[in-house]
């Protein structure tokens, strides 16, 4: 929580500023009801047109003091407000870019997101909220019981008893509908999710003509989301009334108390300022009141600042430090075992491999087997439970993890697509790269031809996600990111999958020519994808049970000899 | 339209289209009107209570002066506590009855009028996806409808309950009022009356600039929004290359804008308040003028004053409510502008013609088959070709050649702009959607998974299926045996970003959706890609046997998997350039025969 509000600190001077003019208004605003009594006691009922003109220009110049001071004071406040939300964003965006992959794997994407825009905008609405009375509410209370006092204690004594009573009740109702904020949230997490999903499977839903049952789960969850913040609502909604039955009351008290103290001859009270104490009264009851209404908002933005928190406080990618080295492409498995849970069967078990500096390799095995975890330890995503995997001979735990990844191309299973220009897409990986670079990455992807069918070329926007393109031609923007980037590995993850035969294999022609000396590795199920790699590792069910060239494990690897049957469709010429 | 829709320039509201956007919020009222109606009616006992408490709070503290007026005159008086007693009972009376009719009016707000406009519009919104065309949903990102349907409808929802609340409390509290300080004093009324429409004009033109910088800043968030999805989304390969920095740079550039749009709504939204309070306080130094005036040339009694100098405080309270009023509505049009939109997109046509099943033969053909996503750039250009009934279609060719373009075709998710597409000789454009749609099974590149056990998902076809049918389904698409090593087996929840399946595991699970399903046309788009390749020949024998009697239309880059076609349709660039069985191909000696090799060259050589 401490670490949410430090985004306010920064700006503390005009914060302060805030403040001040917000209570100088306020202040403004406490000395009418004295001016407006005095304009009935001394100029209405004393006949006196000269004293009305010299009260009202006193009471204008106090308005346009009250306008000024709050015009500036929210100015101010606006910028404050916007300044800090801003900040917590960049911080918790920030925060996020630096998770562990684990981190990541416990909280899915949607809440992640929900956690990083809605929950902050949440806390700076309650504070916008906040800031016009969190300051004049004390001062009109403060101020107001101060001037009662001086007209008689024991009155002042109601409005001091009033007030408190009423933030008691505010908090009370605050603690019951804080859970019912949280649920809330949690629901709407739930409906969000379920909405994309939805959007995501629209061919499949329609395919199988389930929007029926789509729409039903979804109406549901929103049935049950929307009675519970009604029911938060409700609670909420209750300060209002409760509020201002109290104030009235205390009013009905101090006419009583004022009533029976004149008759008695114990207060020094006038007529006048009885007049002016019911007065203060309702100012501070709508002051109060409108507190009130920022206040209820409160229990919402504690929900949302724990859920900030909560992914303030997941563990952050721990391979920030270490040493810098220049990789040469030498890499190292001894005994490598890792499993992605605790006491969880492992995803690698006991593998051990040696990839010389600039040899092309090819892993091959069935899904499940261990591929992609694989690729995940060499990127440093995740850390080896047993075992230890060198660079050129270096213990990867003493180099930082952003220094290997500086030295390792990758083209991920899933292919990642940002918004933005195919030149920015390409140029992501190297930054400052020229067209000429680019063009060349295109070239030998395979995509030069498309991009160049485009009347923007390399200026062609794509969407969200690539949604304007091809599978395939995702896959080769990502591969043509990928060769702009100068690295000494290069590691494609299935990265052909939906490309055809031809289009593959022109681009491997290409690559083997472009990528000589660099060290290459290919992760695939395609017996044709890596027969040509000059060492072939067959994986199976997270352990390595061999290694060779083609023809090597045709002769005497089972497991190979059967995934190159399944694909010949056993069918030799 | 010849171009795509360009990024969305800033949205500003019209008065007329604001005029829309009202006239469309109070017709979404129907249905709720008789609670609406009863909400007037204790509004109406609430306004009274607030009415009559200041008028009997006047009298008490008129007595209070009128005593203290006597007694430093000198004269002997008492009774005053005894006096004001039954005044001061019926005012307890009054404020209890005051709180409670503000209590039972807010929970009815809250339980019928923001639970009409949220989760009533809510579910409409989802409703209309259900009928939304497949092009749109393509077209436009998740992350935007998301915050439609979530964001604005809470924005709507939440501020129409303040609206109707606080709009309708301020005015009748004002004609309350204004009734009474006109029988008062016809002169001073007429004072007050005349600086009201300034306040209500003045605090208008604000919130009319406010709402157009909501706009704005509504746009600057959904960008920010789009921003943060994708870094998420694509987190492994920005993390891959070293990118964080580069992310958080766009990040704090959107960031940037939208702080800046939040700022400046936020500042002029809050102007609407003390200008308001500025233009009250003129009113009553007005009041003050006049009455004054009229006081010292004897046209008026000093009581009448008073009593309007009273009237025009609480005249003040209803106006502030008012525009603050007007403040949420902009909010509100901003909101409910984008929610109209999105239900008044267009739908997909509803086709009529009622299809069944069972004695659909499975036969399909296009002919003379026209299409383009973009009408600059065709990509489909007279195709043609036929399927009889049972036989296996293969689609081959280069990416991007339009084969997955074809399977939109057939399934109705986008429509042929020239040509005709039958099944069983009917065009369907003269059979029902979703009865169409029905005819086909199938099995996509991308696989989709939903929260939920296996089992539901395997069952997804399917929704009646026994337990033992789904385990029959799932032996065949040899998915039995992995499921059973799963924690929970077939109870086990899982999504599509579970990380207890792997990509082929999730794809055989969509196969056995597909074979559970059982339907007369099978669409198979890059089934098997992403499977193991070591099952895959399991799943070839497995699909021969679903296939058989099925008119199928295959999608796969593993020649293999299609050797066996009837039929196999080469594709490229949009056109048909052989079909033929695969020995006919071979001995034609064209593009298929170069791709066929281009594969076995690296297989076999």
């Amino acid at each position: 929580m401490k670490r949410i509000f430090s985004h306010l600190l920064p700006y503390w001077r005009q914060t302060l500023a805030a403040a001040l003019l917000m209570a100088l208004a306020a202040l403004c605003q406490l000395m009418l009801p004295t001016l407006m009594s005095s304009v009935v006691d001394e100029g209405v009922y004393a006949r006196d047109f000269a004293q009305i003109l010299r009260y009202c220009g006193w009471m204008l110049v106090l308005a346009a003091g009250a306008m000024a001071a709050t015009v500036a004071s929210r100015k101010l406040s606006a910028r404050v407000v916007a300044a800090f939300t801003a900040s917590l964003q960049g911080y918790v965006f920030h925060k996020v870019m630096g998770l562990s992959h684990e981190a990541i794997g416990r909280m899915d994407t949607g809440t992640l997101v929900t956690r990083s825009t809605q929950d902050v905008s949440n806390l700076s609405w309650v504070a916008a909220e906040l800031s016009g009375s969190i300051i004049s509410v004390p001062v009109l209370f403060l101020g107001g019981v101060a001037l009662t006092f001086q007209v008689d204690p024991v009155l002042a004594l109601v409005v001091l008893c009033a007030v408190p009573l009423v933030v008691l009740a505010v908090v009370l109702v605050g603690r019951r509908a804080a859970p019912l904020w949280e649920r809330s949230n949690a629901y709407i997490d739930q409906q969000n999710e379920l909405i994309r999903q939805r959007l995501r499977g629209i061919r499949v839903i329609r395919a199988f003509r389930r929007e029926d049952h789509e729409q039903e789960k979804i109406a549901k969850a929103t049935r049950e989301m929307a009675s519970n913040i009604i029911r938060a609502n409700v609670a909420m909604g209750s300060v209002s009334p409760i509020a201002s039955l109290c104030f009235n009351c205390a009013a009905l008290v101090i006419l009583y108390l004022g009533a029976s103290r004149m008759e008695s001859g114990v207060s020094a009270a006038t007529g006048g300022d009885i007049l002016a104490l019911i007065q203060y009264v309702a100012y501070i009851m709508s002051g109060v009141l409108s507190a009130a209404f920022a206040v209820v908002m409160v229990p919402r933005a504690v929900v949302s600042a724990r859920r900030i928190a909560q992914v303030l406080n997941l563990p952050e990618d721990g391979r920030r430090q270490g040493k810098e080295a220049t990789l040469q492409g030498g890499i190292t498995l001894e005994h490598v075992t890792f499993s992605f849970q605790d006491g969880a069967e492992p995803a690698l078990q006991d593998v051990s491999m040696d990839i010389r500096p600039g040899q092309q390799v090819a892993i091959i095995g069935s899904t499940g087997s261990g591929k992609s975890t694989l690729v995940q330890l060499l990127l440093g995503f995740r850390q080896a439970q047993t075992g230890e995997l060198a660079f050129d001979g270096e213990d990867s735990r003493r180099l930082s993890g952003a220094c290997i990844r500086r030295q390792i191309s990758c083209v991920l299973q899933k292919t990642a697509i940002y918004s933005g220009t195919i030149r920015e897409n390409v140029a992501m990986g190297k930054a400052g790269a020229t067209d000429g670079e680019i063009w060349r990455a295109l070239e030998i992807a395979q995509l030069a031809g498309y991009v160049r069918s485009l009347p923007d070329g390399l200026d062609h926007r794509l969407e969200l996600s690539g949604g304007n393109l091809s599978g395939g031609q995702r896959q080769r923007l990502a591969i043509a990111r990928a060769l702009v980037k100068d690295a000494a590995i290069y590691i494609f993850d299935d990265s052909f999958s939906a490309l055809d035969f031809l289009t593959e294999s022109r681009l491997r022609a290409c690559l083997r020519e472009y990528l000589a000396g660099k060290t290459q590795i290919v992760v695939t199920q395609r017996v044709t994808t890596a027969k040509n790699a000059g060492c072939i590792f067959v994986m199976d069910q997270g352990r390595l049970v061999d290694a060779g060239t083609h023809d090597q494990l045709l002769g005497r690897c089972p497991v190979y000899r059967e995934i190159y049957l399944s694909q010949t469709g056993g069918d030799t010429p | 339209m010849s171009r795509r829709r360009a990024p969305k320039p800033t949205e500003s509201v019209s008065v007329q289209e604001g005029t829309t956007i009202y006239r469309k919020l109070f017709l979404e009222a129907r249905p709720i009107w008789k609670w609406l109606a009863l909400s007037c009616l204790m509004c109406t006992v609430i306004i009274a209570c607030a009415v009559a408490g200041p008028k009997l709070t006047g009298q008490v503290t008129d007595q209070i002066y009128a005593f203290w007026e006597a007694k430093t005159a000198g004269q002997a008086v008492s009774g005053l506590v005894q006096a004001i007693l039954p005044t001061l009972g019926i005012l307890l009376g009054v404020y209890a009855l005051g709180a409670g009719m503000q209590w039972l009016n807010m929970y009815l707000m809250n339980n019928v009028v923001s639970r009409h406009y949220t989760c009533t519009i809510r579910i409409r919104m989802s409703d209309k996806i259900r009928r939304l065309p497949v092009k749109f949903v393509d077209g436009t990102p998740v992350g935007q409808i998301l915050e439609q349907m979530t964001d604005d409808v809470s924005t709507m929802g939440n501020s129409i309950h303040q609206v109707v609340d606080v709009l309708m409390q301020g005015f009748l509290q004002l004609i309350f009022i204004a009734a009474a300080m006109i029988l008062e004093d016809w002169r001073l009324g007429l004072v007050v009356l005349l600086t009201t429409p300034l306040t209500l004009l003045l605090s208008m033109a604000v919130s009319n600039v406010a709402g157009k910088q909501f706009s704005a800043m509504f746009q600057r968030s959904a960008e920010l929004y789009s921003v943060v999805e994708e870094s998420y989304t694509n987190f492994s390969t920005t993390r891959a290359y070293n990118l964080e920095s580069a992310m958080e740079d766009k990040h704090r550039v959107a960031k940037e804008r939208s702080a800046q749009a939040y700022e400046k709504a936020m500042y002029i939204s809050s102007l609407v308040q003390p200008l308001t309070t500025l233009v009250n306080a003129l009113t009553y130094i007005a009041l003050n003028l006049v009455g004054g005036y009229l006081v010292v040339k004897n046209l008026a009694p000093v009581g009448a004053v008073v009593t309007m100098i009273l009237y025009a405080r609480q005249f003040s309270a209803p106006l502030e409510q008012i525009a603050q009023g007007f403040g949420q509505m902009q909010r509100t049009v901003a909101a409910s502008r984008r929610v109209f939109r999105f239900l008044e997109e267009p739908e997909e046509d509803q086709r009529q013609g009622a299809v069944d099943s069972r004695q659909v033969k499975g036969e399909v053909e296009l002919s003379h088959v026209t299409f383009s996503y973009r009408p600059d750039q065709p990509l489909i250009r007279d195709l043609s070709f036929r399927a009889e009934a049972g036989q296996t279609v293969a689609i081959v060719g280069p990416t991007g050649a339009g084969k997955t373009t074809i399977v939109n075709l057939l399934m109705g998710f986008y429509d042929i702009s020239a040509g005709e597409i039958r099944i069983d000789g009917r065009p369907l454009s003269q059979m029902n959607r979703e009865e169409a749609r029905s005819l086909f099974a199938m099995v996509l590149q991308e696989t989709w998974l939903f929260r939920g056990t296996v089992a539901e998902n395997v069952a997804y076809g399917c929704p009646g299926a026994t337990m033992e049918q789904i385990r029959q389904a799932c032996r065949d698409s040899y998915c039995d045996r992995f499921i059973r090593t799963l924690p929970q087996g077939y109870d086990t929840v899982i999504d599509d970003e579970s990380a207890t399946l792997s990509g082929g595991q999730k794809q055989l699970l969509t196969i056995a959706r597909a074979i559970l399903a059982n339907r007369r046309l099978l669409i198979l788009d890059e089934a098997t890609s992403n499977v193991d390749t070591r099952t895959e020949i399991l799943i070839q024998k497995a699909m021969d046997k679903l296939m058989q009697g099925r008119t199928c239309f295959v999608i796969a880059h593993r020649l293999s998997t299609i050797v066996g076609a009837d039929r196999i349709l080469v594709i490229r660039d949009g056109d048909i350039v052989e079909q033929g069985t695969h020995r006919e191909l071979l001995a034609q000696g064209g593009f298929y025969a170069q791709l066929y090799a281009s594969q076995y060259d690296k297989a076999i050589s």
